[in-house]
């Protein structure tokens, strides 16, 4: 009986299939969907746990899903057909800001800490490999993920050569901390909560956060295949009412225990929930990593995002230098389709595209309609200002 | 032709039938590694063809080598011209990189047992994971029939009458019913003994 209902259902319903990986990040989606909220739009979604970034990105590639919470360095590397057959994405709204950790094993860590009371982390992380022999073995998450740009723009700001002196292993985030312990790499940057994980265990110590990189810096965002978002464009708009709403009560501190107790269980992060609470809003008070997943704008798929990303994937050679960053990015990144969803809401949405990265050393104000925004600091570590495109952009 | 085959794979009947049945076809020199640093170990072998279970997490380390150290070509599941081909692999759970650029035409037959051979791992898993889903069942029904016989004095047939009667009057699986019922009992117990 209960069975042929849920055929019916099924056939009046949009299915989603979103992939997630075991991170803190996944909160929003784990949320709307364990609350109801995706069933509140009428969108049957399904959540798939996967084991490494690669699978996401195969699985995408191939329509195996219809979505994913994935780092924007993949989804440009997807789009572009970098790794397997490409597959068309867009990006309609971002999930959330910050939440990286680097973390070294506890020795390296002390002596770098050490030396940082006169120069910087990243400076005093460059005296310490000079002195070594060999190249620092550091974890990444993915080749094409915000860990490996953001950890090599850390690194070079200290005059670390990181094609000679660091070699860079991929680790799966869930990997990182038994890597570590096992010697296997000196330090790694990964999502939360592994940073938070690897100091539980007495193996690593944390020395920067993405905020120490770059505050505020974009993380993961909610990527979509584009035939997907065509032929489901109510199932999208009803999908992302479910991620706004879900956004804003991942960042209430007052949900933070819910979240933590709820993401912690075996399908998802199967991991200590205290570690995850860690890196919640509100979990924990003397914490410096935070994922932030609904203030100052998080959910908004800035293109000034998009386009520093490939920037640096240009930097490091991840994408060809002949590249029209702009036109890719206006591809992918749709803040057309964001404000379409968060106006019929009644939620604030940013007048502009694109904002000038790391003009901002304190808090400001942000355009918006039906009203302003407040928004956080967005400095580079090394105090790079980055503004790339002509058209009008939030100061 | 004589070509090095990579599995990498945590199943370790599966990985044993498929290098026997690839080492019977006689043009395949079969080698197994398991642990974290994939990376190294291609370095050091040199395989034409690695064959992945999808399920591991160390596959991204395999995809990474050309990205990161600037290797030999890594090409993945042995070509994209067959896309259908390629689905029917993910779909049964296997992965492959073909790190030497061996034509797809050559590494089909190879590919095509361990599509093959996963698929028959996942029918069995299927199965099994039906039937202890169907046992864990049995075990709450009979769960909840002690409750009831021991809380309401109902004699066993009474207990289940009136679960099934329950089920039909919320239109709702039985299973569904007693899952309710006898959590909803543990939490009541939980909450009297702090």
């Amino acid at each position: 009986m209960s069975d042929i209902v849920s055929l019916e259902a099924r056939k009046s319903e949009p299915r989603l299939r979103i992939g997630i990986l075991r991170l803190t990040d996944s909160a929003p989606v784990i949320a709307a969907q364990e609350f109801g909220y995706f069933a509140d739009e009428g969108v049957d979604v399904e959540l798939i746990t996967e084991p490494s970034w690669a699978n996401i990105a195969d699985k995408l590639s191939f329509g195996f899903l219809d979505a994913a919470v994935i780092v924007p360095p993949l989804v440009f590397a997807i789009e572009l057909g970098l790794r397997g057959i490409s597959q068309s994405l867009i990006v309609p709204c971002g999930i959330s800001l910050g939440g990286n950790t680097v973390t070294l094993e506890r020795g390296l860590a002390a002596r770098v800490r050490d030396a940082a009371q006169s120069l910087s982390m990243p400076q005093a992380l460059a005296a310490e490999i000079r002195g070594r022999d060999a190249p620092l073995p550091l974890g990444i998450v993915h080749a094409y993920s915000t860990h490996n740009l953001l950890l090599r723009y850390w690194l070079a700001s200290g005059g670390i050569d990181v094609t000679r002196d660091v070699k860079f292993t991929v680790v799966p985030p869930a990997r990182a901390v038994d890597a570590l312990a096992s010697g296997q790499i000196a330090g790694f940057c990964a999502g939360a909560p592994w940073g938070e994980v690897a100091a539980r265990a007495a193996v690593g110590t944390t020395v920067a956060t993405s905020d120490d990189i770059w505050r505020n810096a974009p993380e993961k965002v909610f990527a979509v295949r584009r035939r997907w978002a065509d032929d489901n464009p109510e199932g999208l708009k009803g999908a992302m009412r479910a991620l706004l709403r879900a956004a804003q009560f991942c960042d209430a501190p007052e949900n933070a225990s819910y979240s933590a107790v709820l993401l912690s269980r075996h399908k998802y992060l199967d991991t200590d929930s205290h570690a995850i609470l860690a890196s919640l809003p509100g979990g924990a008070v003397t914490s410096q990593n935070l994922s932030r997943f609904w203030r100052h704008a998080a959910t908004f798929p800035w293109r000034s995002h998009a386009n520093w990303f490939l920037q640096q994937m240009a930097r490091w050679n991840l994408i060809d230098s002949g590249l029209d960053h702009a036109a890719l990015a206006a591809r992918v990144y749709r803040p057309d389709i964001y404000r379409g969803v968060a106006g019929a809401m009644g939620l604030a949405a940013p007048l502009a595209d694109s904002k000038v990265e790391g003009a901002h050393d304190q808090n400001w104000t942000l355009d918006a309609v039906p009203g302003p925004i407040a928004m956080g600091p967005d400095l580079f570590c090394d105090g790079a200002v980055f503004q790339h495109e002509s058209a009008p952009v939030a100061q | 032709m004589s070509l090095t085959i990579l599995l990498i794979d945590t199943e370790e009947e599966r990985a044993r039938a498929l290098e026997e049945k690839l080492l019977e076809s006689g043009f395949a020199r079969v080698l197994r590694a398991q642990g974290p640093d994939l990376g190294a170990i291609v370095e050091r072998e040199h395989p034409d063809l690695v064959i992945i279970d999808m399920a591991l997490p160390d596959r991204d380390a395999l995809e990474d080598i050309r990205a990161i150290s600037s290797g030999r070509p890594i090409v993945m599941f042995a070509g994209t011209d067959d896309p259908a081909f390629v689905r029917e692999a993910i779909a049964a759970g296997v992965c492959s990189y073909n790190l030497s650029g061996v034509a797809l035409a050559d590494l089909k037959p190879i590919m095509t047992s361990a599509i093959a051979l996963f698929q028959r791992y996942r029918h069995v898993e299927t199965e099994l994971a039906a039937a202890n889903a169907l046992l864990d069942e049995r075990r709450k029904l009979e769960r909840a029939k002690a409750i009831l016989m021991k809380d309401k004095r109902m004699t066993e047939p009474e207990a289940y009458r009136w679960l099934q009667k329950k089920a039909m009057n919320e239109s709702r699986k039985l299973s569904q019913i007693v899952e309710d019922f006898v959590r909803a009992h543990q939490d009541a117990q939980r909450e009297v003994k702090p």
